[in-house]
């Protein structure tokens, strides 16, 4: 039973990290992964030295924190506040209403997004209504990150909401009840119950947030983004884009790519470490 | 004693043997060298007799190209368009069409390079392949292509021969033919592109047609102002102010926005003194809104609504695409509306422009290689010969006689099928159903193409009103070395990035003007008089092909 268990990995999975090895090489595919020429570490030490590498690690880390604290903390609340509601029918339109946009697709999403926020856009045309002055937001570097989280926040929430609301429904009715009979109010029945109720899920899932801190997506990012604003949009892997695949740097792409993935594995085991000893949850 | 004569003789006689097959070695090898040169020159002797087509072949060829703007919405594939069946049917070759998503040429072709899995032939802009044709060719995609045309591409053979200055453009610096190019015959087809202006408002207004950039403010101002438009001059960014890339507006200061010759040197346009100047006029422009507010977004949806409601007076664009798509959608809103070109904008009355489009004859789009994993690299080339004969060369450009085109006195003239059409498709449209005139491919375009295709009177005066001296001031296609194009990307990709963040944020009014100046200095320390030095020692290279 274990052998195809241990074959899907083989193939699926640790059969194409070998790949990893052209970000020690030229890598040409017409001489494939094991002709290609050795260059041990000059696609990192390239990126290292390149003029942008500060702005785009700061701007990557900075977009990643914001969405760790503003992001992540979403859903949580929606699922409490979906949890309280009582009347059933009203529960499950709220419920569909937030989670349909994330069956939008991103394209489309970045399409509203620009036309909400250019000058004569709907924002914007509200704005002036109330006496404001009218821009062209996606000029603005200092609007991006709010454009861009705000909006996350507005496609993911109501989706990911279903996991915590999922958690609630196992939390002991009882304990309720008997919190009632002792005179707690909603809010301290959500502090002292709920909330420690799917404390283990909530943890579970930074810790596999953390463990993405740099690895911001960047398919949103290319379809919102322009050189008027690379100061706080431009990111890791937009650049990787404008640098790997478009002018077809497989290795440098790799290089990068390697290094993200790096970074990544060590904040994931921080993370659960640090859980493992204040609390009593970890991963592994 | 005679152990050690024994073992001499074992050496001697192995000594003996290896050499013996070493040498038998050799002269197989040369044999079937002979034998090759021997069939070689039977086919070189064989290329002074043309292919005979439709050419008799069991063989399929897989073709990579991307499908035409215009068939969007009416074919989903190049299989299904009638020019591509035909072509096939007068070739002989079958043909097995892939097509990469539009607006993504560039990374669907890479992600397909590096599968390594490659189609027979490939469409591409290939002079702007990463390293150059060049490397594309010494990484071992593409075939280089000297042997196989002289044995069997008689038409573009003699294309070339006719034409040296065509020649010159179309192969490497060490004189490698790459792929079968878009070539456009005639001097007519190489200006296509420049200021579009509402002449309807000029006349109300009672302003003369603008030639200075003084002259434009005026203009501009009156548009908003009177005319209440919103964005008075707006055009194609890209985040880069794409549309002023061949000079249009900035090139009033004498630069232009990328590189460009000037008396025989290379110069950057950003770098010079002038940018400066022009960045103020762009500021200005913007703080007064005369300058589409979105300038960094626009794209082209957003700029044909601009132009269609009337928030935009003036634009930059093709006679073909851009005159030609907005002049009737403009009428049908407004009759009274009239687009017409203008000219490049200059500094001083009296000037003469320049900068401004101007193609070379070697458009880059559009040209067809011949992968190095190609089945049949022969048929291959036989079949894009084709496109360069005579009978090729109607087809290319005028299509099927008697369905998209009927001879008149000698003069190819397009049907009401491609006109007027009854299923009510532009001729645009119509036209890219039957003909790859109006798009780049393999093949020589042909004035008599646009004489037609341009049928508004002000797409005809377009030509004249759009000229320029750009023809002293533009580029040739040239490259640079393998290695010399790593370092040059390098530099580029850090420099395009300052330069176009540093353009928009000074006209947005985000940076004031004076940062201009540190600016220039962070230039230097990208090392950028090292790709200056690299792209004239390409310029050298090219003079001396």
């Amino acid at each position: 039973m274990m052998i195809p268990v241990i074959a899907y990995y083989v193939i699926f999975q640790y059969g194409p990290m070998y790949g990893a090895i052209i970000a020690f090489k030229d890598y040409s595919p017409m001489k494939g992964v094991m002709d290609s020429e050795w260059v041990g570490l000059a696609h990192f030490q390239s990126f290292f030295e390149s003029y942008y590498f500060w702005r785009i690690l700061k701007n990557t880390l900075i977009l990643s924190l914001y969405s760790l604290c503003f992001e992540f903390p979403a859903p949580i609340i929606l699922a409490l506040l979906i949890n309280e509601v009582r009347n059933k029918r009203f529960k499950s339109i709220v419920q569909s209403v937030t989670y349909m946009p994330h069956f939008i697709s991103l394209i489309v999403i970045c399409g509203i997004i620009k036309d909400f926020t250019n000058s004569g856009g709907l924002i914007n045309t509200f704005i002036t209504y109330l006496g404001g002055d009218g821009q062209a937001m996606l000029q603005k570097p200092e609007l991006f990150r709010s454009i861009y989280i705000i909006s996350d926040i507005w496609q993911g929430m109501g989706w990911t909401s279903i996991i915590y609301l999922a958690a609630l429904m196992n939390v002991d009715q009882e304990q309720f009840e008997a919190a009632r009979i002792d005179g707690a109010g909603r809010l301290r029945q959500i502090w002292n119950i709920s909330i420690p109720g799917i404390l283990p899920t909530i943890i579970i899932m930074l810790i596999l947030r953390i463990g993405n801190l740099l690895s911001v997506g960047f398919e949103k990012i290319i379809l919102l983004y322009n050189p008027a604003i690379y100061d706080t949009a431009d990111v890791i892997s937009t650049f990787v884009y404008r640098k790997g695949l478009l002018e077809f740097g497989w290795s440098y792409s790799a290089a990068v790519g390697l290094f993200n993935s790096v970074v990544n594995l060590i904040l994931l085991v921080l993370a659960n470490r640090l859980s493992k000893k204040f609390s009593e949850n970890s991963l592994w | 004693m005679r152990k050690t004569k024994k073992s001499l003789l074992a050496v001697l006689l192995t000594v003996f043997m290896i050499l013996v097959s070493l040498t038998t070695a050799c002269s197989s090898n040369t044999e079937e060298a002979e034998q090759n040169s021997a069939k070689q020159g039977e086919a070189s002797q064989k290329s002074n007799e043309a292919t005979t087509y439709p050419i008799q072949t069991d063989k399929k060829l897989t073709y990579w190209a991307g499908l035409n703007s215009n068939l969007a919405g009416i074919k989903s594939s190049l299989d299904e368009v009638p020019f591509f069946q035909e072509w096939q049917k007068r070739t002989g070759v079958p043909l097995t069409f892939i097509s990469p998503t539009a607006g993504q040429q560039n990374e669907a072709l890479n992600v397909m390079l590096a599968s390594g899995e490659l189609p027979d032939v490939i469409e591409h802009s290939w002079i702007n392949f990463p390293g150059g044709p060049e490397k594309a060719i010494k990484d071992g995609y593409i075939l280089k292509l000297n042997d196989l045309i002289d044995q069997h591409a008689p038409n573009y053979k003699k294309y070339l021969q006719d034409h040296p200055e065509v020649d010159r453009m179309v192969k490497t610096d060490t004189g490698s033919y790459f792929g079968f190019p878009f070539i456009r015959g005639d001097e007519s087809l190489l200006v296509f592109q420049g200021p579009i202006v509402r002449q309807d408002w000029l006349d109300e207004l009672g302003l003369e047609m603008p030639t200075t950039i003084d002259e434009w403010y005026t203009v501009l101002k009156a548009f908003k102002e009177k005319k209440g438009a919103s964005a008075p001059l707006s055009f194609l960014s890209d985040g880069r102010l794409a549309a002023l890339s061949n000079g249009a507006f900035i090139g009033a200061y004498g630069i232009n926005l990328g590189f460009y010759l000037d008396n025989g040197q290379i110069k950057y346009g950003p770098a010079e003194p002038q940018y400066k100047e022009f960045l103020a006029t762009m500021s200005k422009w913007y703080a007064e809104g005369l300058l589409d507010k979105n300038i960094a977004t626009t794209d082209s949806k957003t700029l044909d609504a601009n132009i269609i409601t009337g928030a935009t007076g003036v634009s930059i664009g093709n006679a073909g695409s851009n005159l030609g798509k907005w002049t009737p959608l403009l009428s049908e809103q407004n009759p009274k509306a009239v687009l017409a070109p203008a000219p490049y904008p200059v500094l001083n009355k009296g000037d003469v422009p320049r900068f401004g489009q101007y193609d070379n004859p070697f458009a880059v789009n559009g040209t067809a290689a011949i992968t190095s994993t190609s089945k049949d690299p022969e048929l291959a080339v036989k079949m894009l010969d084709y496109a360069y004969s005579e009978e090729g060369h109607m087809l290319f450009n005028f299509g099927i006689e008697g369905v998209s085109y009927t001879m008149e006195n000698g003069y190819p003239t397009y049907t009401d099928l491609m006109m007027k059409n009854p299923d009510k498709l532009a001729p645009a449209q119509a036209l890219s159903l039957y003909i790859r005139g109006n798009y780049f491919g393999p093949f020589v375009q042909d004035k008599r193409y646009s004489e037609q295709y341009n049928v508004l009177p002000s797409q005809k005066d377009a030509i004249q009103v759009w000229k320029t001296e750009a023809k002293s001031t533009k580029l040739p296609p040239i490259t640079a070395t393998p290695e010399e194009s790593t370092e040059l990307a390098k530099i580029m990709t850090d420099v395009d990035t300052l330069v176009n963040e540093m353009t928009l944020k000074i006209i947005l009014g985000s940076e004031p003007l004076s940062s201009y100046e540190s600016y220039m200095e962070r230039l230097s320390t990208l090392n950028f008089d090292r790709a200056i030095e690299i792209q004239e020692a390409a310029l050298e290279r090219f003079n001396k092909r």
